[in-house]
């Protein structure tokens, strides 16, 4: 059965893997081997049989191949390029190829008006009112119109004066603010200074929306310091947003005002809010024309803020970096792109990046909190029961610690073609030969008599592995965390959960970056989708993606602008900046 | 020359100003002149050179009105209105806020009372504060819109009683009727009838409302509601049960907004409410915990059980906190078998109390599935899953074994039918 499936699936792989042809069968296989983060010392495949010599028989299982289903098809591809399970943007990358590309066919907006280019005199906007057919006021639908589709400033000036004149000079603000938005965006300073004047005049107080622009409006202008009284007037009713602070940095620091802006990103973090990326770019963008050194000390206080926060700079950010790195006149810094050796050497200066393993400290906190926030998170009875959690802490003292840790079901649901228990087998047979101590977490129902799960197949399996099984109606993933954790730095646990719903049961975004960061260390994915031909892990990283610096030198990942990254991903590009000696 | 300007009108004055303006202050007419003049001149070419249109120098004389206008605007004298204290400051901040919101066509309530505008200061967050602030808004348009139906029916009324008026004059006929019209109160009667009947007899269906901590005061609010709505089914209902609240604290958030809103009838309820747990009141090994997450499906109704219903509305994430209740105890699940009857479409498998009430109610009389499991909302599912062929097969396989195992029985069982239906 296994066979047959692994054989059915070859062609498509030979098609859907062209620079197979070319013949670097070793180097792939080579690949495959240091994929895997466990001492092997075996060959667990064999892609020398898929050389182009058998090509008659490919053929003809080409044309055979040509029915399988799609899905199948798609899964196959995924070994074609393999991004790191925690790579920015694998995760895209997987979901592109479960699902076909839908044609994003962008539905035009229901326009009944075409918007005017050219300025209009009264009589045209009365006869542009007389022609709309819509629910909403005409000048409300067509200020958002405007204000939405980027309007030049005359036409909506022109729209105001309309206005104005039927409406004995009084314009409404939220026309007031569309011509605010306008301006802002064309960067008309005089307007926004004028609009600035009349919102002062007419209304004692504004909404955060105006704020928002006139700052924005405002710190170009001389009178850039009124942005800092509107910013102490949002505080009256709100606290004022992220963006707000980064435009009045931003102002503040066109302005030379080193010391205000500063000040503002201390409040700024005082709320406790991320500051934008942008703001710490128009820092660093700025120090390159000061020679200062107590600058430069804040500017190594964002980078150490950076790598607390596990931020990544964008890539236009990165670059401010090293060209302010470059500017420092002495050190000759030099900086370059680069990328990280599987081993955890930087490739520009051959450097090992910080290692992925938690301090005892750190490993011992987290363990903890696991612990009490995960599997007893409050209520012992939700994820399992206390019978069954001392069970479990009763087998795992009773047993030596593990090397491997694996999620049964996940793992043998990986192969859908397969039955359960088969596959499950295999992988386990595969480490068992090793040497390696196993722990095969599963529930109850798997031991039960069923088609999907073999009886004598799971003895074997009890074999060569120690074996818990949970409840039918326990959880199973924080046994796995937990026993993983319990059995030291060494051991690692195979699943393809990527254990987000466990990641937010931890109390702070503090537990939760520990958290991902020994699960990057510690995860072994499976990513190979034949059962039986060749199981290939996923490496488990020997690296921490943060942030670093040794003194005379910086690391710093940095997001690339292309690369849509998720939330538990980490970049791959890397800023490399060491001085010359 | 402006600034000096803005000071001298005065609000209510503004939009006559126009017109006052060169009598009231002669000294600044010569500007308010420019300013018309302006008007006029915007409009007067526009008019005579069709022409010229598209260039845009009559735009800019306009824009130059509105801008001056709009300065010259109202200044209202804030030195008579200084606030005492920095609370009643913020206070007034958020007001004039709302208000500002209002003028953007945001949905924020008209008015709003000081305890309202309280509450909205205490929000955590930008985004929950929005949030308090629609539902207010949503709240006083519901109102409006009754009040206006209100009103429109009154109207009605009285028109219709003018007709009535004018047409009737022959209308003294004396006629003859069976009942008084007291039928809402031998209803309640009856009812109460009823449900004294199902406090001796019936079976019991517990509420278990040991929730409070789980819930904040929306859910908490929105589980009241549905208790109350589910209470008036089962009253209405011609078997009721007899319902427990159990776990419910004297005093507890449950209890306090049970009293308020049923206010003196609460004493009167034909229903058990009792401090003390479901498991001591009854035996432990006929309770079933109803709940969404059990592994078990419930399959039919038994009328020796004891049911129990969560009252919990859980609009946050946590699931499974019903099913862990039911683990500590020790207690029997089940879970409502819509999967099995219906193409479940979208939604939550959790239905609101006054669902699962009329369900049970419904099964509890006529034991039908299909229709006890009309009351789950219908955009929840896309119909009704087509199972009878499958019962069919099965029937017909038991059939065939029992025709197989014993056909003088089946011949016999058919006599016995034939005769119990002569007999009757």
């Amino acid at each position: 059965m296994t066979c047959l499936s692994g054989i059915r699936s070859f062609p498509k792989l030979w098609k859907s893997r062209p620079y197979l042809g070319l013949g670097p069968g070793h180097s792939y296989l080579s690949l495959f081997l240091t994929d895997c983060g466990i001492r092997n010392q075996q060959k667990w495949f064999s892609l020398k049989a898929m050389s182009p010599q058998n090509t008659k028989a490919v053929n003809i299982l080409a044309a055979k191949g040509k029915s399988v289903k799609k899905k199948d098809k798609d899964s196959i591809k995924q070994t074609s390029h393999l991004p790191h399970f925690f790579a920015a943007g694998a995760a895209k990358k997987r979901s592109q190829m479960n699902f076909h590309n839908k044609d994003h066919t962008v539905l035009p907006g229901r326009k009944n008006i075409q918007l005017p280019t050219k300025p209009l005199s009264s009589e045209e906007w009365d006869r542009l009112k007389e022609n709309y057919t819509g629910k909403k006021d005409f000048e409300n639908w067509i200020s958002t119109q405007m204000s939405h589709n980027n309007s030049p400033v005359d036409v909506a000036k022109s729209l105001l004066a309309w206005v104005a004149a039927k409406n004995n000079g009084i314009v409404g603000y939220n026309l007031l603010l569309m011509y605010l938005h306008l301006s802002v965006f064309y960067k008309q300073t005089s307007e926004v200074i004028d609009v600035y004047e009349i919102m002062k005049a007419r209304y004692k107080i504004l909404e955060p929306g105006a704020y928002t622009l006139l700052i924005r409006g405002l710190i170009h202008s001389d009178r850039w310091r009124e942005a800092l009284q509107l910013l102490e007037d949002i505080k009256k009713v709100m606290t004022p947003s992220v963006r707000n602070y980064n435009d009045c940095i931003q102002g503040a620091l066109f302005h030379q005002d080193v010391t205000i802006a500063w000040n503002l990103y201390e409040e700024l973090l005082s709320h406790r809010y991320t500051p934008m990326l942008e703001t710490l770019k128009a820092f660093f963008d700025f120090g390159k024309d000061i020679k200062d050194d107590h600058y430069s000390s804040k500017l190594l206080d964002i980078l150490l803020y950076l790598r607390n926060n596990y931020l990544y700079p964008g890539e236009s950010f990165v670059h401010s970096i090293k060209t302010w790195f470059e500017s420092i006149s002495g050190k000759q810094w030099k900086g370059q792109f680069t990328t990280i050796q599987k081993s955890g050497q930087c490739s520009g200066c051959g450097n090992s990046i910080e290692s992925i393993h938690l301090s005892p400290e750190e490993y011992h906190f987290l363990k903890e909190k696991v612990m009490m926030d995960v599997i007893v998170g409050g209520d012992h009875y939700r994820k399992t029961t206390p019978q069954e959690l001392e069970r479990f802490e009763d087998f795992v003292k009773s047993c030596p610690p593990f090397d491997i840790v694996i999620d049964g079901l996940n793992v043998a649901k990986m192969f859908p073609r397969a039955r359960e228990s088969q596959s499950l087998l295999e992988v386990v047979s595969l480490l068992a030969k090793q040497n390696l101590q196993l722990l095969v977490l599963g529930r109850k129902h798997m031991i039960g008599q069923g088609s999907r799960w073999r009886k004598d197949e799971m003895t074997k399996l009890q074999k060569q592995a120690h074996c818990f099984f949970a409840d039918n109606i326990s959880e199973d993933d924080p046994f796995i965390l937990y026993a993983t954790l319990n059995s030291g730095n060494h051991c690692k646990f195979i699943t393809n959960d990527l254990m987000r719903d466990h990641k937010a049961c931890l109390p702070d975004a503090k537990t939760q970056h520990l958290f991902f960061k020994w699960q990057r260390g510690h995860q072994l994915a499976i990513r190979s989708v034949f059962p039986g031909s060749h199981i290939i892990f996923q490496h488990a990283l020997t690296y921490d993606t943060v942030v670093q610096t040794t003194g005379d030198s910086w690391h710093i990942p940095y997001d690339e602008d292309l690369v849509e990254r998720c939330s538990y991903e980490v970049p791959t590009k890397w800023l490399c900046l060491h001085q010359k000696t | 020359m402006s600034v000096f300007f803005k000071m001298n009108i005065s609000v209510t004055l503004r939009p006559f100003a126009m017109c006052l303006v060169p009598f009231t202050l002669p000294k600044k007419r010569n500007l308010y002149s420019t300013i018309l003049q302006r008007y006029m001149s915007s409009k007067i070419p526009a008019v005579s050179h069709p022409t010229r249109e598209s260039t845009s120098p009559p735009e800019q004389l306009e824009l130059d009105g509105w801008k001056t206008t709009m300065k010259s605007g109202m200044q209202k004298e804030d030195v008579s209105t200084v606030p005492s204290s920095k609370d009643e400051d913020t206070l007034a901040a958020n007001r004039e806020l709302i208000e500002m919101w209002r003028l953007l066509g945001k949905s924020v309530p008209e008015h709003i009372t000081e305890e309202q505008l309280k509450t909205i200061m205490e929000c955590a967050s930008k985004s929950s504060k929005k949030k308090y602030l629609k539902y207010l808004f949503i709240k006083e348009n519901l109102k409006k819109a009754k009040q206006i139906k209100k009103e429109r029916k009154a109207a009605a009324r009285e028109e219709a009683q003018k007709a009535k008026l004018l047409e009737t004059t022959e209308e003294d006929k004396e006629q003859s009727f069976l009942f008084l019209r007291l039928w809402d109160r031998q209803k309640d009667i009856a009812m109460g009838w009823k449900g004294a009947q199902a406090m001796q007899f019936g079976q019991p269906l517990v509420f278990d409302m040991s929730y409070d901590n789980y819930m904040n005061p929306k859910e908490l609010q929105n589980t009241i509601s549905q208790l109350l709505e589910s209470e008036g089914s089962n009253r209405r209902d011609v078997d009721p049960f007899h319902l427990y609240f159990c776990n419910l604290k004297i005093d507890g958030a449950y209890h306090r907004q049970l009293v308020r809103h049923y206010r003196e009838r609460w004493n009167k309820l034909l229903l058990t409410t009792t401090e003390k747990s479901y498991v001591d009141v009854f035996p432990k090994d006929s309770i079933i915990y109803l709940t969404a997450d059990s592994p078990n499906v419930m399959t039919t109704y038994k009328h020796d059980k004891i049911y129990v219903i969560g009252s919990f509305v859980d609009k946050k994430m946590q699931p499974g906190a019903s099913l862990a209740r039911a683990k500590q105890l020790n207690l029997a699940t089940e879970c409502l078998p819509l999967d099995k009857y219906l193409q479940w479409d979208t939604g939550n498998k959790n239905l609101t109390l006054d669902q699962m009430m009329r369900i049970l109610l419904c099964l509890k009389n006529t034991g039908n599935w299909e229709e006890a499991l009309k009351f789950v909302p219908s955009r929840k599912h896309t119909g009704y899953l087509d199972i009878s062929e499958h019962s069919l097969e099965f029937l017909n396989r038991l059939k065939k074994a029992k025709t197989l195992n014993s056909s003088p029985k089946h011949t016999l069982s058919r006599h016995g039918k034939v005769g119990i239906n002569e007999k009757i």
